[in-house]
């Protein structure tokens, strides 16, 4: 019987030192009563020593002394006041650092006088001034071999100061290791933030409300630099958080940006490069998806080692819905730590996102196992985290004057079955218990003495079970085995004392009888005492009875109970095995390569660019001054078209594509959609946020543009919402399907920004709590625009003084006034949702005040009923081809209003403004010619050249002609024929879409899906149950406006 | 023609009444005979040059050798085709005005069982929806209330007439009914038990007191009413097949995306699909972008009767679109015979109604339109139609608008 006294906590350690001479004080705190100096001096002899990764001492001594390392080697001489602990067979590795927790502090709640006006923003908070010691976690963060964490606040977009702490069991204070050590947050707005009226609700709205305050750091820094300069000037505000704010600004005080995927990494990477911010990513683990742009960055990202459970595909029908990519994610997520590693991102780990901390080292052990290498594993523990929160003086290694902040092992860390023994803290020793320590479970004999008349003297006892202990308890006489078995009513263990509660019937007194007893460490016997039910108590003995126990085993075919007590045994076997094998399995390398994006229709690259490529021989809607040729040719050279008509000498090495019998048009342009962002598209909680950028959340990802792309899209502008008058800056993309979201962007396009007029922007259909913001009325829709084109025209003016003669208080850059200026300046265009005639002339008459000519009417119902007004302001009209009826305002909808628009010399198009739509644009085209005869090729201009001018974008693409990107469609017929399919899409002389092409890929795809779904089956993995699902963190943010009211019954408001 | 004429220039001053401006048809006085159009009779082949006569509203005769009566309103149909009136099988239309304005909105009534509402009741015969619709050759709906686990009775409505009743040639066609999971399952299976219930006491004793939702169930436990229940995924097709054959009920599905993977399910219990869009997205993500679009194309290949609504799309204003869902369908795979059919005869066999209308067949309701092509192709002009034998206005409050706008930029 191996037994040892197990204690989780031995050593102490106070502000006492044993050189009392040259000692110092580390606290302040006045000792009550008498003094405590416990000698806090160890040698750990023997000991396999990893000092860091690559620096091994097989054989050494560590020395600890108050706390500290002072030696650690293979040639270290043991202090004669050390209490020595021979740890053979033993390695100790430097502590772990946890680089990245979150904890709920109320205190960040409660705003200073001197704080930001907006409560998301919360950079003077300090996680310091109010985390309560227990929200440490310490004792579990400890098991794990954890000696420090870094604690973040969890609420807000800039969320305050970080603060790095040991896991030891002292006062806070002494704990506190470095305070803040990084701004912390995540620019998106705060989880189920269900406030809709609060500033920011879209997680546009929160990049835009950040990137503000750093905006407004810079003022403030500048502001009071001034007021030192020239003490005459009149003093700026006193504002604590952007005070702090200003630390972290060029470089100086580190900021961890939380990323809850691959795209939101990037996002904070760009918010960081615009300030020059030292940026850590806290990042989600999908990094393998976007791994050349991440590793581009440069950031230090901090991993969570989280992997997802296998997709339910239980059966056909669960199956069916299982997506290709959550597929590739549970086999791909493993390898994520091994391909940042692989592309020289420096790596930091947590246990943030962990669901079940415990799954921790195993879950790293698989990482390691799918590449990741043991040193980085350990680095990225220990010394990159040391480094990076400037705690390399402390942590990060065992070697002299570091903390005495380590873990001992029973083997290597990353090998399986390794076991974490021993955590010490800053000198404080943690034991672990483990398997191997006192061992209850087994058969006993307990002997007793003094027993009533008629009980038993000798009882047998067999104890079960886990963490849960369980036990019967019967007769020393009784054949078969456990025939009389009772069932103790509890068992159960607190430190060395086992105790437990049986009915005693059976055992000749009524009643229930108690017993307790001592476990001793490494003894052959424990000596225990029971209570019978009548009183008595008998002391007695307690022996192990394996080896009668087995014997019995061998003698008789055991009873039904124990049978099952075998049964259970085996299971449990089992289940170890199941564990193992599910562990070996999840080691096998990934399937599939990483495509973009990941799954189905995901491209392992761009499509190729032939140098030269002719589209030869079909009918050609040039939608440009040649009109429509038949037997026409294309030739497209470097992305670019340089030549349509019927006689084009075709140079050699082109490569030439037949569309004998086939159409071909241009691209086609969807001048109003909302698919490709994930930003909320609404910021709705102000009736002026022109701050607000699409731009900043293009979803390359969505895979509406892939299906749009497959209905001949080329390029769409991608707006902000309705919900006010002065809405976000769009943002034009082309369908670059595969790419990264800078890779969408078309860069030539001029900036545009979304006003709206109407029912949307006056909240008529918002419900009876929204009657209150201004404004209510198309009259005050009226004059909030002409306030706020009156304010940047004042702003601009101050901001050019200012920057032209220095003088005063610097002028604030507000992001804001900043877009109105660019729109007064002629440099962004304005797209306005409208409806009727009376608020469309009004936004004329007031467009005309300041010279501005707007870049397109949007929806534009009525425009047929003003189209000479806007003929004569040089408006445009991007219209739906037949939409009404949904709401009070588009009752006089017509789907003539194109045509009559068209008849008044005004560029028209049809828009979608819905991902479905937009994926045949054509058949809308179709529609003017059925409402009210417009000519086929001018109709077919409604979704090519119209939209393009639009946008200030027709001298690139629109239209068929040279010079022009060689954007275009290829169809079975003619694109104004609903019964015509696109059978080609081609963007910058690239073929992103093939018809043809795609039905191989349906075949590749399913095969890859049947493949993965035969992997988790085959290895028995873990599933998803119904109902269940792997947390997105970033599908916990509205992509789209959640606030949007549906027409139609479907769909969002429009 | 001219009288159409004399409509618009009277009804452009008051236009902005409720109701609709235009005049439902009167019954000619004796027979029509529309001669020389290219008759698409969807029961059968296209007939060139063909002849359709009909008379107190319905069909008498249609083919190449038709004898035209005397006394026959004689229309020339040359360079046009017929067609029977397009069918809608499953909308709002008429149970909404104006979808932002909730006193408009007659579909959704309070409660979770309303077996015992029927839609034509709240038909507005003047909703300015209904001439808007038909302007495009969509001439029969169902109009169905939702909500609720049993949302009500589904009405067939012609889109013309002064009355609700007018309009009516079903009044209870289906009941709506929702089953999204096993718990829906067992409260619809409780609640027909009571319906059995009350069925025998009431048959036992006839002064069993009366309950209006029970009693308007007794058809459905008889299989005259067949339930229509939205369901698109996999499980949830099996989940309600397997329902309506253990209550022995007769069901269509509605949705039906997943349908070409419980085709033998289907065709064994011979449940009809009723498509809820061709214009939609996969489902899946992992799914090819046409899958949506090929459907129909499979389910005829499986041999799975369906007809093709647009109400995903739109559930009232836009239902004049539903011909160019069916147009999709044509586009991928379907034939455009196929493509018509789902959206006329098909509609009305899996409604029970197809010995009515559905076709342009001798003894059925003369409802139908004529066009300068295929109603598939959104270039294709209506120029005449007809309802249960009377002509149709063709104007609406939006051609209104048009040609007053036009007298604008005119001067």
């Amino acid at each position: 019987m191996r037994t040892h006294l197990c204690a989780l906590f031995l050593g102490l350690v106070c502000c006492s030192s044993y050189d009392f001479l040259s000692a110092g004080d580390s606290s302040t705190r006045h000792v009550e009563g008498l003094h405590r100096h416990l000698p806090e001096v160890f040698a750990l002899t023997e000991v396999r020593i990893v000092h860091e990764p690559g620096r091994v001492t097989e054989s050494g001594t560590v020395v600890v002394r108050d706390g500290k390392i002072t030696a650690a080697g293979a040639d270290v001489e043991i202090p004669k006041d050390a209490e020595v602990l021979a740890l053979s067979g033993k390695t100790i590795f430097p502590g772990l650092i946890d680089s990245y927790g979150e904890v709920s502090l109320s205190g960040s709640n409660t705003r200073p006088p001197t704080a930001y006006w907006n409560e998301q923003i919360r950079g003077e908070f300090s996680v310091r001034s109010d985390l309560k010691r227990d929200q440490l976690a310490a004792p579990e963060f400890r098991k794990l071999g954890f000696v420090a964490r870094l604690i973040a606040s969890q609420n807000g977009i800039l969320r305050g100061q970080s603060a790095v702490y040991s896991l030891g069991t002292e006062e806070l204070a002494q704990l506190l290791l470095r305070d803040e050590v990084a701004l912390t947050g995540e620019l998106t707005i705060p989880r189920r933030n269900g406030d809709r009226d609060q500033y920011p609700n879209s997680p546009m709205g929160a990049v835009a409300l950040a990137r503000q305050a750093m905006y407004d750091a810079i003022w403030y820094r500048d502001a009071h630099r001034a007021v030192e300069v020239d003490p005459s000037l009149r003093l700026p505000e006193k504002n604590a958080t952007l005070a702090a704010l200003v630390k972290s600004l060029d470089g100086g005080r580190p900021v961890m940006l939380e990323a809850a995927n691959e795209l939101f990494a990037m996002r904070a990477d760009d918010y960081a490069r615009e300030f020059g911010l030292d940026l850590i990513i806290v990042g989600s683990g999908n990094e393998y998806r976007r791994l050349a742009e991440i590793a581009k960055s440069q950031r230090p990202i901090v991993v969570p080692v989280n992997f997802p459970k296998a997709p339910n595909v239980a059966t056909p029908e669960s199956a069916r819905s299982v997506s290709l990519e959550s597929l590739m994610h549970w086999d791909l997520a493993p390898e994520n730590l091994a391909k940042l590693h692989e592309a020289g991102v420096e790596v930091l780990l947590t246990c943030h996102r962990l669901g079940d901390r415990s799954q921790f080292l195993k879950n790293l052990r698989i990482a390691v196992k799918r590449g990741f290498p043991a040193d980085a594993a350990l680095a990225a523990l220990t010394t990159v985290p040391a480094k990076r929160f400037q705690l390399a003086e402390q942590l990060g290694s065992v070697s002299p004057g570091k903390l005495a902040s380590f873990l001992v092992t029973d083997g290597d860390l990353f090998a399986k079955k390794t076991k974490i023994v021993e955590t010490w803290v800053a000198g404080e020793r943690f034991e672990h218990e483990d398997d191997d320590a006192v061992k209850v479970q087994g058969d006993w004999k307990l002997t007793l003495r003094g027993v009533p008349r008629n009980a038993k003297k000798i009882l047998l006892l067999n104890i079960t079970g886990e963490d849960k202990l369980k036990a019967k308890v019967r007769p020393h006489e009784t054949l078969p085995k456990f025939e009389k078995a009772v069932e103790l009513k509890t068992i159960s263990r607190e430190g060395s004392r086992l105790s437990g509660q049986f009915l005693a019937d059976e055992f000749g007194v009524k009643g229930v009888a108690v017993f307790s007893v001592v476990l001793e460490e490494e003894a052959s016997e424990w000596l225990g005492t029971l209570t019978w039910p009548d009183g008595t108590n008998s002391p007695f003995v307690m022996t192990s009875n394996e080896d009668q126990s087995s014997k019995e085993k061998d003698a008789e075919k055991a009873g039904d109970d124990s049978q099952a007590d075998e049964n259970s045994e085996e299971q449990k076997d089992d289940s170890e095995d199941e564990k193992d094998k599910e562990f070996q399995q999840r080691t096998q390398a990934s399937s599939f390569a990483v495509n973009s994006p990941l799954g189905a229709f995901g491209r392992d690259a761009l499509p190729e660019a032939p140098k030269a490529v002719a589209f030869v021989g079909g009918t050609i809607w040039t939608s440009g001054p040649e009109g429509t040729i038949k037997g026409g040719t294309v030739l497209v050279e470097d992305g670019k078209i340089v030549a349509v008509g019927k006689q084009v000498d075709i140079p050699e090495g082109t490569l030439q594509i037949d569309v004998t019998g086939k159409h071909v048009s241009p691209g086609l342009i969807d001048c109003h959609s909302h698919i490709a962002s994930d930003g909320g598209i609404n910021e709705s909680a102000q009736a002026i946020t022109a701050e607000v950028r699409i731009g900043d959340f293009i979803d390359c990802d969505d895979i509406d543009i892939y299906w749009q792309l497959a209905g001949g899209l080329t390029t769409s502008n991608i707006l902000h919402g309705s919900a006010n008058p002065i809405g976000g800056q769009n943002q034009v993309i082309k369908m670059r399907w595969g790419g990264n979201f800078d890779d969408l962007k078309f860069e030539a396009a001029p900036q545009g920004i979304k006003f709206a007029l109407g029912e949307n922007v006056k909240q008529s259909n918002w419900g009876d709590d929204h009657t209150t913001r201004y404004p209510q009325t198309r009259m005050g829709v009226e004059q909030i625009m002409r306030d706020e084109l009156l304010e940047a025209q004042e702003y601009a003016a101050r901001r050019e003084a200012w920057a032209k003669n220095r003088r005063g208080l610097p002028v604030r850059r507000d992001l804001e006034l900043d877009a109105m200026a660019e729109v007064l300046a002629g440099d962004r265009w304005i797209h306005c949702h409208s409806y009727r005639q009376d608020e469309i002339l009004a936004l004329i008459r007031t467009l005309d005040e300041f010279g501005i000519t707007i870049g397109s009417f949007q929806h534009i119902l009525e425009g047929y009923k003003v189209a000479d007004a806007m003929a004569k302001h040089g408006a445009t009209g991007s219209s739906f081809s037949d939409w009404w009826a949904y709401k009070v305002e588009v009752q006089d909808a017509i789907p003539f209003n194109g045509a009559i628009m068209f008849r008044q010399g005004i560029a028209v198009s049809f828009n979608s403004d819905d991902g479905e739509l937009g994926r045949r644009m054509n058949q809308e085209a179709a529609k003017a010619m059925k409402y009210g005869k417009v000519p086929a090729e001018e109709a077919l201009k409604f979704v090519t050249l119209n939209p393009a001018i639009q946008l200030r974008i027709d001298q690139y693409v629109g239209s068929l002609e040279p010079g022009k990107h060689a954007d275009l469609a290829i169809w079975s017929g003619s694109p104004l024929s609903n019964l015509s399919r696109c059978e080609q899409t081609w963007i910058d002389g690239r073929k992103y879409f093939d018809a043809s092409e795609e039905q191989q890929q349906r075949k590749q795809f399913a095969e890859m899906r049947n493949t993965l779904i035969q992997k988790i089956l085959d290895t028995r993995a873990e599933m998803l149950k119904d109902g269940e699902e792997n947390v997105d963190e970033s599908s916990l943010w509205p992509r789209h406006d959640e606030f949007c009211h549906t027409h139609d019954g479907h769909g969002h408001g429009h | 023609m001219n009288n159409i004429r004399v409509i618009v220039c009277m009804s452009i001053l008051s236009a902005s009444a409720f109701g609709s401006d235009q005049v439902p048809g009167r019954m000619p006085d004796g027979p029509v005979a529309i001669v020389g159009v290219t008759v698409h009779p969807i029961s059968g082949p296209v007939i060139e040059n063909g002849t359709i006569l009909f008379e107190a509203g319905k069909i008498t005769a249609v083919g190449n050798e038709v004898q035209v009566p005397d006394n026959a309103q004689t229309i020339k149909g040359k360079k046009l085709h017929a067609f029977p009136g397009l069918f809608e099988p499953y909308s709002r239309l008429g149970l909404v005005e104006i979808n932002a304005v909730r006193a408009s909105n007659d579909y959704n009534e309070t409660g979770l069982l309303n077996p015992n509402v029927r839609a034509n009741v709240s038909i507005n015969p003047d909703s300015e929806l209904f001439p808007v619709t038909r302007s495009n050759g969509v001439l029969f709906t169902m109009s169905v209330p939702s909500g609720g686990r049993i949302a009500g009775q589904g009405s067939i409505l012609r889109l013309d007439g002064w009355t609700y009743e007018d309009m009516t040639v079903v009044p209870g066609a289906t009941l709506v009914a929702s089953i999204h999971d096993d718990d829906d399952v067992v409260q619809m299976r409780d609640f027909l038990e009571e319906c059995r219930r009350y069925q025998h006491a009431r048959e036992a004793n006839s002064e069993t007191r009366h309950d209006v939702r029970y009693e308007s169930m007794i058809p459905v436990l008889e299989k005259t009413l067949p339930i229509i229940v939205h369901a698109d995924r996999w499980e949830d097709i099996n989940r309600v097949v397997a329902f309506a054959r253990d209550e022995d009920l007769k069901l269509i599905v509605f949705g039906g995306y997943d349908a070409p993977d419980c085709a033998e399910l289907l065709k064994k219990h011979k449940v009809p699909v009723i498509l809820s869009s061709v214009h939609r997205k996969p489902l899946y993500r992992h799914e090819s972008y046409d899958a949506a679009y090929t459907l129909p194309k499979r389910l005829a290949d499986l041999g799975i009767p369906f007809a093709i609504s647009g109400y995903e799309r739109s559930s009232s204003y836009n239902v004049r679109n539903l011909p160019y869902h069916a147009a999709t369908a044509a586009a991928f795979g379907l034939s455009e015979e196929q493509a018509l059919r789902a959206i006329t005869l098909s509609p009305a066999e899996i409604l029970g109604v197809a010995d009515r209308i559905g076709s342009l067949e001798t003894g059925k309701e003369a409802t139908l339109f004529l066009a300068t092509g295929s109603p598939l192709e959104a270039d294709t002009q209506i120029k005449r139609a007809w309802i249960a034998g009377k002509p149709v206005d063709l104007s609406n409050k939006q051609t209104m608008l048009y040609k007053k706008y036009q007298q604008k930029y005119r001067e």
